[in-house]
């Protein structure tokens, strides 16, 4: 079942990025306790060193200045009310920074759509469960998410990235990949078990 | 019943929220169950961890300089709350600026009529508490409509050699206008009529380091230092 043909040229830009600058996890989470407790000071130093890449983020899926513009705002409200649920250990500072930027701007674009889909309820995964060999040789893979993509069809492990990083909806990749919109649900929920069993 | 853990079915819904495929709808149920259900949360915790590494793909884009204004404004222009200590008190600020301009009035250095225009009831005066990222520096601008000039208290700051510091108005989406050089010492800023008319409650000021003199091209070029949004105290 593997397929290891080109994967599409974004998953490659991410693969060759390697972790960026692992700009200060520490700095970043000393300023985000330091919000919690109400210090503007710390809450501009944030804004300072990570709008850049939250603005990023609003852009890349919304693909609009105002609206980012408007969704980085509303981040940053965000991370000034939140800032005391945020727990060191738990995620690094930047993906719990980003996590809120793509909920904002995903919630953006979803407001826009259909609320619902008529997709069928939940296709069945659970006869995705890799035999007890094939298990073995995941688990010696690299619980990094790129090398399991690697172990996906490419046009799969496209999707999986391209419904992150665009933020595309169900419908969205269903238009692109020219499939019914319960093919497509089919399609990626058994891409996302075969990530989890391979990151395990 | 398995456990959340170990059921495929939730283990692929909470990576479909986190990958963010899903309708709005099924958003806020998924929401509401890791409110409810803590295994779930774990599962939607574990996917957000590894796709994180997708984040690499998020290239930086500087926002507008309009942008922080206009948090700082939604957060903290209606509330003058004290935090951390005199430099994030506007109403020690505010004092002081008011203070510095009736000390000004009392040495008659406005004209007659200044008390006049402060009587209850004229037009209160627009105050913005620019606030600075990473540094304790700060300062007041106070527009007196009357005069048509800003006191600027105080501005116990200098720019580097050869460099000046300059004011902006930003309101909503048009492009920044420049209000003037901010005077090395503090003191008054005094702007063309035509200008104070257009600047109301609400609107922001940023100051930008520009070469000496100004910005050469009629737009901020340097770093902006300092913002806050005028509101009226």
């Amino acid at each position: 079942m593997r397929c290891r043909r080109t994967v599409k040229p974004i998953l490659t830009d991410l693969m060759s990025g390697e972790t960026s600058s692992n700009m200060s996890q520490d700095d970043l989470s000393g300023l985000i306790a330091r919000i919690a407790l109400g210090d503007r000071v710390a809450f501009s130093s944030l804004y300072s060193q990570t709008s850049p890449k939250l603005f990023g983020v609003a852009l890349r899926i919304l693909k609009d200045r105002a609206q980012a513009e408007d969704a980085v705002q509303e981040v940053y409200v965000r991370i000034w009310r939140r800032a005391g649920s945020f727990r060191v250990g738990q995620a690094s500072a930047m993906a719990w920074l980003v996590t809120i930027a793509r909920n904002q701007a995903i919630d953006l674009i979803r407001a826009r759509q259909p609320a619902t889909l008529e997709y069928d309820d939940a296709p069945d995964v659970a006869d995705l469960a890799p035999d007890p060999e094939a298990r073995a040789v995941l688990s010696s893979e690299s619980r990094r998410i790129d090398g399991c993509l690697a172990e996906l069809e490419a046009d799969k492990a496209a999707a999986v990235v391209a419904a992150y990083v665009e933020g595309l909806s169900y419908l969205e990749l269903a238009e692109q990949y020219a499939v019914p919109l319960n093919t497509m649900r089919t399609w990626l929920r058994r891409s996302l078990i075969k990530l989890r069993e391979c990151m395990n | 019943m398995t456990t959340g853990a170990q059921n495929p079915d939730d283990n692929a819904l909470a990576g479909e929220y986190v990958l963010g495929v899903l309708p709005l709808a099924d958003r806020r149920m998924v929401e509401e169950r890791m409110g409810r259900d803590s295994a779930f949360a774990t599962l939607v915790s574990s996917w957000q961890a590894d796709l994180s590494n997708l984040d690499d793909a998020y290239q930086p884009v500087t926002p507008p300089i309009g942008v922080k204004a206009r948090i700082d404004a939604r957060l903290f222009a209606e509330a003058a709350k004290p935090a951390g200590g005199l430099w994030g008190s506007l109403v020690f600020w505010r004092g002081l600026a008011f203070a510095s301009v009736a000390a000004a009035a009392a040495f008659g250095i406005y004209s007659g009529n200044f008390t006049q225009q402060q009587t209850p009831g004229s037009t209160p005066a627009l105050v913005a508490e620019l606030g600075a990222p990473g540094s304790s520096i700060g300062l007041i601008a106070a527009l007196d409509p009357a005069y048509g000039a800003f006191t600027i208290t105080p501005a116990a700051f200098s720019p580097e050699d050869g460099k000046s510091l300059e004011l902006w108005l930003v309101r909503g989406e048009g492009a920044p206008v420049s209000l003037g050089l901010v005077p090395g010492d503090g003191g008054r800023l005094v702007l063309d009529q035509n200008l104070v008319r257009q600047i109301s409650d609400g609107d922001l000021l940023a100051v930008s380091v520009e070469p000496l003199g100004g910005s050469p091209t009629g737009v901020a070029t340097g770093p902006v230092v300092l913002s806050g949004a005028l509101s009226k105290k």
